[in-house]
């Protein structure tokens, strides 16, 4: 397929260029023997794929209606004609207890936290060491506890002199706070995570790939891939962190590729300029990063299932 | 309730068998499970979406659903066929003439094996154009993508099957 209008040939068959478009295109098709046949082509996979037929049966279609027309529907949300069922009454009484609870514990969390943030506060210029010692004394008492932020506090209101550290790090005591609390670490949701990320970074880099820069609507397309990359930025970040902690060296070095291309794309102007796109295609192209995370996805789709 | 019943059995009479062929064509020939997955999409919107949902976005939706079950079973089991899947396939009863079965068949399973050298999103792009005659915009609004990703994976998913089809000699004018 050489003839550049190939692609509008596309558009044409599925009736989607404006008027002066479309008759551009027929005008050139008059004259060119390939476009000619590509859409001769077209047309006839379209018959193929249009003309398949299911399989179903008329009687397992009557079967799946009588089916789903017998199981209860669940009222929709409309107005006040939500008729209190036991459930529906312990789902709210579950609601309020569980509001006020949560109430009371930020309420108690907040009032000891002032003095006790103080009193770590003051040996700021501590090292590591003497923090992760204090460390076991409070995390003994809620030690069932997965190291949660909110529930910590509710078992014991007193002994709780971390938590300020976990909420607002100062400077001199971040260091020693991120290793004594680690995050609890699921693999399989940061892989779960990462493999989507490089789904989406994909289709992404593709579609800017493909924003045409002939065209007058150039901005609008960029405004979308701008917004989806700003989006990616920071999860990128948060992936990246979570591989460099694990010592994925490979997901890290992906991740640091990946990572300045959304920003610079999540950067871009309303009103870009062409030149400005070319260099970060080239840039993507150079890096080779579209296959990269194909490959990374699919191995980490594979290796979940 | 009784006329909100019947608008839902007209919705399905008129989107069932489509929802299914598209599921089939998606999964690669998977007929039982495709059923099961319309049937699951229907039930998600008559339980859940039904009547807050306006008539023109049941549509949509029942395709956007269908598709995320889709993907899903693909998580699920990859491409592999489930032996049960081939066994109800195997054992359904047919009603034509041995020989229209036979060409039918041919042509379905040529059909499948084309579609299913596409990418998902190609696929499924091509297949709500194709099949359910959906616009660009449309289809768009089902899988969440831009009108421009959707003008060019259709282009791409043409391109690429007709390339497939002019190798298969004696199929078509291709």
């Amino acid at each position: 397929m050489t003839c550049s209008f190939t692609e509008k040939i596309s558009s044409l068959i599925d009736g989607e260029l404006s008027t002066a478009e479309a008759r551009e295109v027929e005008r050139h098709l008059i004259g060119c023997n390939e476009c000619q046949q590509i859409r001769a082509d077209f047309l006839n996979l379209r018959s193929q794929i249009a003309g398949f037929e299911t399989s179903l049966a008329p009687a397992v279609q009557n079967r799946a209606l009588k089916k789903l027309l017998a199981t209860p529907r669940r009222a929709p949300a409309r107005g006040f004609a939500w008729s209190f069922g036991t459930q529906a009454a312990a789902f709210a009484t579950l609601v309020i207890v569980a509001a006020i609870i949560g109430f009371l514990i930020y309420k108690s969390s907040n009032t000891p936290t002032t003095d006790k943030h103080l009193a770590v506060q003051t040996p700021t210029p501590v090292p590591a060491a003497s923090v992760e010692q204090k460390q076991p004394e409070a995390e003994a008492s809620p030690s069932p506890n997965k190291g949660n932020e909110e529930t910590a506090p509710r078992r014991s209101p007193s002994p709780a002199p971390k938590k300020p550290l976990a909420r607002e790090p100062k400077p001199g005591e971040q260091f020693a706070a991120i290793p004594s609390t680690p995050d609890p670490v699921r693999p399989a949701d940061t892989q779960t995570m990462t493999a989507l990320h490089f789904e989406k970074s994909e289709t992404l880099l593709v579609a800017f790939r493909n924003v045409r820069l002939n065209e007058p609507g150039t901005t609008a397309e960029v405004a979308y891939e701008r917004k989806r990359a700003q989006q990616l930025v920071l999860q990128n970040m948060m992936l990246r962190r979570e591989a460099d902690a694990s010592g994925d060296v490979q997901l890290s070095s992906l991740l640091e590729n990946l990572e300045p291309i959304l920003i610079d794309i999540s950067n871009l102007p309303d009103k870009p300029d062409k030149n400005a796109i070319r260099v970060i295609r080239e840039r993507v192209e150079r890096k080779n990063i579209v296959p990269l995370l194909r490959v990374n996805s699919t191995a980490l789709a594979r290796a979940l299932d | 309730m009784a006329s909100e019943d019947e608008e839902f059995t007209m919705l399905f009479q008129d989107f069932y068998p489509s929802l299914c062929r598209f599921l089939e064509c998606l999964l690669g020939g998977r007929a039982p499970l495709a059923q099961d997955l319309a049937q699951e999409s229907f039930l998600q919107l008559h339980r859940t979406a039904w009547g807050t949902l306006p008539v023109g976005e049941a549509r949509f939706w029942l395709y956007r659903v269908a598709r995320n079950m889709a993907i899903n079973e693909f998580r699920k089991s990859h491409t592999r066929y489930r032996l049960f899947d081939r066994v109800v396939e195997t054992m359904r009863p047919r009603a034509r003439n041995p020989e229209q079965e036979y060409e039918t068949q041919e042509r379905k399973t040529l059909v499948l094996e084309m579609l299913q050298t596409l990418p998902e999103d190609q696929r499924t792009a091509l297949l709500l154009r194709e099949q359910e005659q959906l616009s660009y915009r449309e289809i768009g609004q089902v899988l969440n993508v831009s009108e421009s990703k959707v003008k060019v994976d259709i282009f791409r998913a043409r391109a690429s099957l007709r390339e497939r089809w002019t190798r298969k000699s004696g199929y078509s004018a291709v």
